[in-house]
């Protein structure tokens, strides 16, 4: 045993205490922050996108710019309650409705507009601030409408806007603005036919930029909302009534039928707990393929390398085997178990206060059941499942090109349910799921998927009762590849495994 | 007589249909020094193999250290193998400590002997240095040392001079033989033969997965036909005419003289061939009469062309 956790504390050791794996796990996280920083300071520094509207029926331009205008209300609270959970204190009152952080609906936002918007905000909040909090910034405006222009002062029909305004779609031209001369990023033509009718003439969006559709999908969203409304006030509806119709948010609650009607509805708790399983589950997935890779080169390397003898001078061939095993398998352990305890540590700090935090809500749910305990037996049964294969074709490689030809199938083998999860988190105890939990080198995957929606007991003992007849079988076959083919010069040919894979002769 | 360190009776290893090791039989005894020759591909490494349990035997009888596997007492014995390496990002200290441990030493000892070993072979500035940065020369040392570190009381080495320079080659027959003066018992591979000359008490001849020869220097020359060198002004018939020559090749050609190497039949004296040779009136400028080396013995025992008859007269002889 003390060999075996020799060369498993080796193997832990040449790839946790690298400079590489450490770097990797400081790139990791600042990559991220410095990501989603980046992908904020792009969004930010986005700059101001000027747009025309010529509309020949009159009708449709103040319902685009109020389209606009609700989207940019809905940034601007979005933005004002992650200011107000950042830095607004939780000693003392809390915040008061409109201004206290929660559910953005249309009913919120007409509120917080009618009482003040972000300045009142910001008045309100001015005393509950932590000391250091910087001012409230409103995010910017994406779009500018620009109202009356030169361009088209003397246009009169949609031919005409199309004509003059083409020189500063293509950017050709500078666009006069309140704020100056500004590039014209689109222009929509509404034309005098356009009614939504069969026959009416279309709305037309121009713009040199094809790939940003956001304006483009607003104004969509504001004629149809508008062609919408005509529709109800010609069938006699009036204009509140309309309104109300349109603020309708159908509010629904869901709930657990197992379960006494005090505690059935479902809380962040359950939603993680039926969660965790799918996280789990890919998260071993790419631990396989990481710690397989590790496995194969690591081999092969030992292999090509020589050392390989002189190890087995010392220790048995099995001895090596299980040392590999254990190392390489806690350094795919070691990742997750760092972020995870990362991100658990993190939101535990963030997440303070009367709201329960979700790092607590996690580690409710994977250690008030044996969710825990079932997770950890089916990993390390896949684990050692594909650990073999990848350790057997270690061995019968000299070089990273000869496993090559075995590592395409294998690669196909371990991401093969990939597809098929999304089916087995939707239903996990329908055919898919009941199907893949049969197949023994699936069973890990499946029964983890399942784990949290109580599946047939007498299917779960059954399937992993065979799973770990074949890892037994699986392990002493390629481990007789592994002690076969380890000390032999040149890589046996595909038809050769097949006979280093059947009892071993003295 | 003390149990043999090294017992191995008619043992087999076959591989389908090749034959690797043949009903390979003998014994190495305590405190000796013992040379394993044969050419590439004789079966010398699987047999070294088969000794140290890596790989099973297919028949036969194998006793190690008074064990019938050698894998219980693994501890008691070091092996360096012919191809041999280390891990590249692991320092010369840890290595060879690394290795130590694996054979049983503690880490602070296994440590402690590696700091030792690295000082008193002058490499004590590259204890800290990873492996990939060392010589091909100083590796080789790094391992050799990784072999000893736990003080084995067999020392098993697979051509252990290939790829050394002379002053290294030395520097290792000096190591050998201060283990065995240590006790050790210590069997080499080697298809050097100055070395196995200049080292062994006994050696084995190996060919084709066969044993040929097993005993000391002297026994295989005994068993060996007498050679003499003659220079002289005489033709190779004057000389066969003389008597008891068995054989005769010219070895080098002057401008008057030829020198002939004569290989005497077995019961012939050679003092009495140059008492013939005077007498029939052959001038001889130069008689020597010397005895055969080991690359000899070698050559005609392992070589392909050596004379089938031979063989088994001298594997007789030496058993």
């Amino acid at each position: 045993m003390k060999q075996i956790i020799l060369i498993a504390w080796r193997e832990y050791r040449q790839y946790v205490f690298s400079r590489g794996f450490l770097l990797f796990l400081i790139m990791f996280p600042l990559g991220f922050i410095g990501v989603s920083a980046a992908m904020a300071v792009a969004e930010n520094s986005k700059p101001t996108r000027y747009f025309v509207i010529y509309d020949e029926t009159g009708l449709y331009t103040d319902d685009i710019l109020e389209e606009i205008e609700d989207r940019w209300r809905y940034a601007l609270l979005s933005a004002w309650d992650a200011y107000a959970r950042g830095f607004v204190t939780d000693a003392g009152e809390p915040l008061p409705a409109p201004f206290a952080p929660g559910e953005i609906d249309r009913q919120r936002i007409e509120a917080f507009i009618a009482a003040g918007g972000a300045d009142a905000a910001a008045t309100v909040a001015a005393a509950r601030l932590k000391p250091g909090a910087p001012p409230f910034a409103p995010p910017r405006r994406s779009f500018q409408h620009i109202g009356a222009t030169d361009a088209l002062a003397d246009v009169t029909s949609l031919a005409e806007a199309e004509e003059e305004l083409r020189p500063y779609l293509k950017q050709d031209r500078l666009i006069p603005t309140a704020r100056g001369q500004k590039p014209l990023f689109a222009a929509i033509l509404i034309p005098a036919a356009f009614n939504g009718e069969e026959g009416g003439a279309p709305a037309q969006y121009w713009s040199k930029n094809l790939t940003d559709n956001e304006l483009a999908s607003r104004v969509s969203s504001a004629l149809d909302s508008a062609l919408k409304r005509q529709r109800y006030a010609a069938l006699g509806v009036g204009d509140d009534e309309i309104l109300r119709v349109e603020a309708i948010d159908a509010p629904m609650e869901s709930f657990r039928p197992d379960r006494a009607p005090e505690e059935a509805q479902l809380d962040l708790q359950d939603r993680i707990e039926t969660s965790l399983p799918a996280a789990m589950t890919y998260m071993l997935l790419v631990i396989i393929f990481g710690a397989g890779n590790l496995l194969l080169t690591n081999t092969i390397e030992e292999r090509s390398n020589k050392i390989v003898e002189i190890l087995l001078s010392s220790v048995t061939a099995n001895q090596l085997m299980m040392g590999k095993l254990l190392g390489i398998g806690a350094v795919g352990l070691t990742m997750p178990a760092i972020f995870v305890a990362g991100g658990i540590g993190l939101s535990a700090t963030i997440e303070t206060g009367a709201e329960q935090s979700v790092g607590a809500v996690i580690m409710a749910a994977l250690f008030s059941s044996n969710l825990l305990a079932v997770y950890l037996f089916y990993f390390i049964c896949a684990y050692l499942i594909f650990a073999m294969i990848f350790l057997a074709i270690g061995a019968i490689s000299n070089s990273l090109q000869d496993a090559q030809s075995y590592m395409g199938p294998v690669m196909l083998l371990v991401f093969a349910p990939l597809p098929f999860m999304i089916l087995v988190f939707q239903n996990p105890n329908g055919l898919v799921a009941t199907v893949l939990t049969w197949i023994p080198i699936y069973t890990p995957y499946a029964v983890m998927m399942r784990a949290a929606a109580d599946p047939p007991l007498w299917e779960i003992i059954g399937a992993t009762a065979l799973m770990l007849a074949f890892a037994i079988i699986l392990m002493r076959t390629m481990g007789r590849i592994f002690r076969q083919a380890i000390l032999v010069a040149s890589p046996p040919k595909m038809r050769d495994v097949w006979r280093l894979a059947k009892k071993e002769k003295a | 007589m003390a149990e043999p360190v090294v017992h191995l009776d008619n043992v087999f290893k076959r591989y389908g249909g090749f034959t690797a090791v043949n009903g390979v039989s003998f014994d190495v005894h305590p405190g000796e020094i013992y040379g394993f020759l044969g050419p590439n591909g004789a079966g010398k490494t699987t047999t070294l193999r088969m000794m140290l349990d890596i790989i099973a035997p297919t028949s036969g009888t194998l006793r190690i250290l008074g064990s019938a596997s050698a894998i219980p007492v693994r501890r008691r014995i070091g092996y360096l193998p012919e191809e041999r390496g280390l891990y590249k990002k692991m320092k010369a200290a840890e290595a060879i400590s690394y290795f130590a441990q694996l054979r049983g030493l503690s880490r602070p000892l296994a440590r402690k002997r590696a700091m030792e070993l690295l000082t008193q072979f002058g490499l004590e500035e590259f204890a800290r240095s990873k492996c990939e940065a060392l010589s091909k020369g100083m590796a080789q040392k790094v391992q050799l040392l990784s072999t000893i570190a736990h003080e084995p009381e067999l020392l098993i080495l697979d051509e252990p001079f290939s790829g050394l320079d002379p002053i290294n080659q030395q520097t290792l027959e000096g190591l050998i033989r201060s283990q065995r003066d240590a006790g050790r018992t210590i069997i080499f591979s080697t298809h050097v033969m100055q070395h196995a000359e200049r080292l062994c008490d006994r050696f084995l001849i190996m060919a084709h997965g066969e044993k040929r020869f097993e005993g000391t220097m002297r026994e295989a020359r005994a068993a060996f036909a007498q050679r003499i060198h003659v220079r002289t002004t005489a033709s190779a018939d004057a000389l066969r005419a003389v008597g008891g020559v068995a054989s005769i090749r010219v070895e080098e050609t002057g401008d008057d003289e030829t020198t002939f190497e004569i290989e005497l039949i077995d019961e012939a004296d050679p003092q009495g061939f140059l008492e013939r040779l005077v007498a029939s009136g052959v001038r001889v400028s130069r008689f020597e009469q010397a005895g055969a080396t080991l690359h000899d013995i070698f050559v005609s025992l392992a070589g392909d062309e050596a004379p089938e008859e031979r063989r088994p007269q001298l594997t007789e002889a030496a058993e």
